[in-house]
């Protein structure tokens, strides 16, 4: 399935990622030739075949819904991996941005 | 006299056992070889020098008082860097994660640390373990010890090399697709891949969480199988681990009798797609196996060759799912001076590197509206396929056998601009990840210049013991 450039610059965006022109030619390309090969997955007959289940049906489950405590070492990597912080809290841009005119 | 370094775990342990060496001597001559062999073959990140040593002493001390924790007391290790180890630095060999300290100890290394382990260091790898070359990293790309110009595989390269080259005694990689087993069988050590669900994944940095699974390089089987025993078990902060029967190394016979022991070639391996020394050597060793009293037949594993691209589908979505959580806010890179959409995009357009977005890309694409029924979907179909037919192989036969790569190791730049070309080296391991079997990968010849060749032993679910205890007899009969 050919995948166009726009096509291309749409997920990039859906993903987050800024990519140059350069890069979205690359990209248009490359993810051209993997869809192609996997295409190969439309001609087997999966009609009634049921999804695989989740990985290890047979795991141990859910743990309790409950917060665990966190040692204090941890609490303070945590802080201090903050790419940028007042104090112990952590900066981000707004959400809100203002209007440009 | 070889060097401390090359000691094996059981080796090592029996000398330190016996008082001949200290933990100190012997976590000294890894970082000696470190220092002596990774200027060339970079497959260390980072050097643990003065913490290792301190763990080294502490062992000793522990010993001297006889109250030695476990096997692993005193033994240096190399881990790949997508374990968290409290403290340190851990990156996944991506920029994204540059100055990133990992906040608490992954699993496996509370469990090796319960052990009284030795930790070395931090191993390069494909960034966020995507790719099968460590060309991928961000930071620096690992050579294959006998020949430089050539990759050790990947995407645990740096633990393959840190094994093969004698710079630790054992390490741990990670494999989602094969990238234990392949640089295994590149650089000529032993790599295994758990049965999924064996081993706790938390504090493993995930790239495609159904798939991904921790497991040992190691210079014999027997300490494959040491390290196994240390690292599996249940965990409950990873609910896909299981009760499952634990591994026991004891159980382990390296004159298992092949006698009764029936193995499968899958035709969809054996066809046109492997070079003709792989060949040669892979098929060598099903002689050996055969002249060892196993039975050899050939078995149909319909579907085995969708495999691939039922994990180029399955892998990606889970990717992109995994790497949203690095989006410049509370770790990892932040793009400066940007509103919040453009915080976003410049922070991961920044920090995350070429495959990675590749595969974050094609799983974006894979489950946005009106796709994913064509791809997610279909591809789940096709695993459950695969998985019937591996179900189906094992009512007839104890073990399937394949060659663990195609070729041997490739030069670096042959494949790293051609996704598919790189892609179409797992084709023989990632079978094993769909379907979440344990296999194993040994050393089994060398070609004509010197570059090893592995072959996989695949086996049923959680049976370990029975893929390890035909490689430890394998082994034993070459030496």
């Amino acid at each position: 399935m050919a995948l166009k450039r726009e096509e291309v610059a749409g997920l990039a965006h859906l993903a987050r990622i800024a990519l140059n022109d350069e890069e979205l030619a690359r990209a248009s390309t490359e993810l051209e030739n993997i869809l192609g090969y996997v295409d190969r997955l439309q001609k087997i007959p999966t009609e009634g075949v049921e999804e695989a289940a989740p990985s290890a049906v047979a795991a141990i489950g859910f743990r309790p819904d409950e917060a665990i405590q966190s040692d204090p070492e941890t609490l303070k990597l945590i802080i201090q991996n903050f790419p940028a912080k007042t104090g112990n809290l952590l900066k981000a841009p707004a959400v809100f941005e203002r209007p440009k005119k | 006299m070889a060097g401390l370094n090359e000691l094996t775990i059981v080796e090592a342990r029996a000398q330190l056992d016996a008082g001949d060496i200290s933990s100190v001597d012997l976590t000294r001559a890894c970082l000696d070889a470190i220092k002596k062999t990774d200027q060339t073959t970079l497959a260390f990140l980072e050097v643990w020098e003065e913490q290792a040593l301190e763990e080294a002493k502490a062992s000793d001390d522990r010993r001297k008082n006889g109250k030695i924790l476990g096997t692993l007391d005193g033994i240096p290790l190399a881990l790949k860097d997508n374990m968290m180890v409290q403290g340190r630095n851990v990156t996944a060999a991506s920029k994204v994660l540059e100055g990133y300290v990992a906040t608490n100890d992954s699993t496996v290394v509370k469990k090796l640390k319960a052990q009284g382990a030795v930790f070395l260091g931090r191993t390069n790898m494909d960034e966020f373990a995507m790719g099968g070359s460590t060309e991928n990293s961000a930071y620096q790309i690992t050579h294959h010890p006998k020949d430089a110009e050539r990759v050790p595989g990947g995407s645990s390269g740096g633990s393959a090399v840190a094994v093969a080259a004698n710079m630790c005694i054992a390490a741990l990689g990670s494999d989602t697709g094969g990238s234990i087993r392949q640089p295994a069988s590149f650089c000529g050590v032993v790599g295994l891949k758990p049965t999924y669900g064996r081993v706790s994944r938390s504090g493993l940095i995930a790239m495609a969480s159904s798939l991904d699974q921790i497991g040992p390089f190691a210079k014999t089987v027997e300490d494959a199988a040491i390290l196994l025993e240390a690292i599996q078990g249940k965990d409950i902060m990873d609910q896909t681990t299981t009760d499952a029967k634990a591994f026991e190394t004891s159980t382990l016979d390296g004159n298992m009798p092949l006698k009764g022991k029936k193995i499968g070639l899958p035709k969809q391996a054996w066809g046109d797609g492997m070079s003709d020394v792989v060949r040669e050597k892979v098929s060598a060793a099903v002689e050996q196996l055969k002249s060892l009293g196993a039975e050899v037949v050939d078995v149909d594993l319909p579907y085995a060759d969708e495999a691939l691209a039922v994990y180029y589908v399955l892998m990606p979505c889970e990717v992109s799912a995994n790497m949203s959580r690095f989006d410049g806010m509370r770790y990892g890179y932040r793009s400066p001076n940007h509103g919040l959409l453009d915080t976003y995009l410049t922070s991961r357009g920044e920090g995350i590197g070429r495959e990675v977005r590749r595969r974050i890309l094609l799983g974006t694409y894979a489950l946005s509206k009106g796709y994913y029924d064509a791809y997610y979907r279909k591809a789940k179909k096709v695993q459950k396929l695969i998985q019937n037919a591996y179900a189906s192989a094992f009512t007839h036969v104890d073990v399937l056998l394949t060659p663990t790569s195609p070729t041997t190791a490739f030069k670096i730049g042959e494949k790293i601009n051609d996704p598919l070309a790189m892609y179409l080296e797992d084709i023989f391991t990632v079978g094993v990840n769909v379907a979440g079997l344990p296999a194993v990968s040994i050393p089994c010849g060398e070609d004509e210049k010197g570059l090893p060749v592995g072959m996989q032993l695949i086996g049923r679910q959680w049976d370990e013991a029975g893929i390890l205890g035909m490689a430890k007899t394998y082994e034993a009969s070459r030496t």
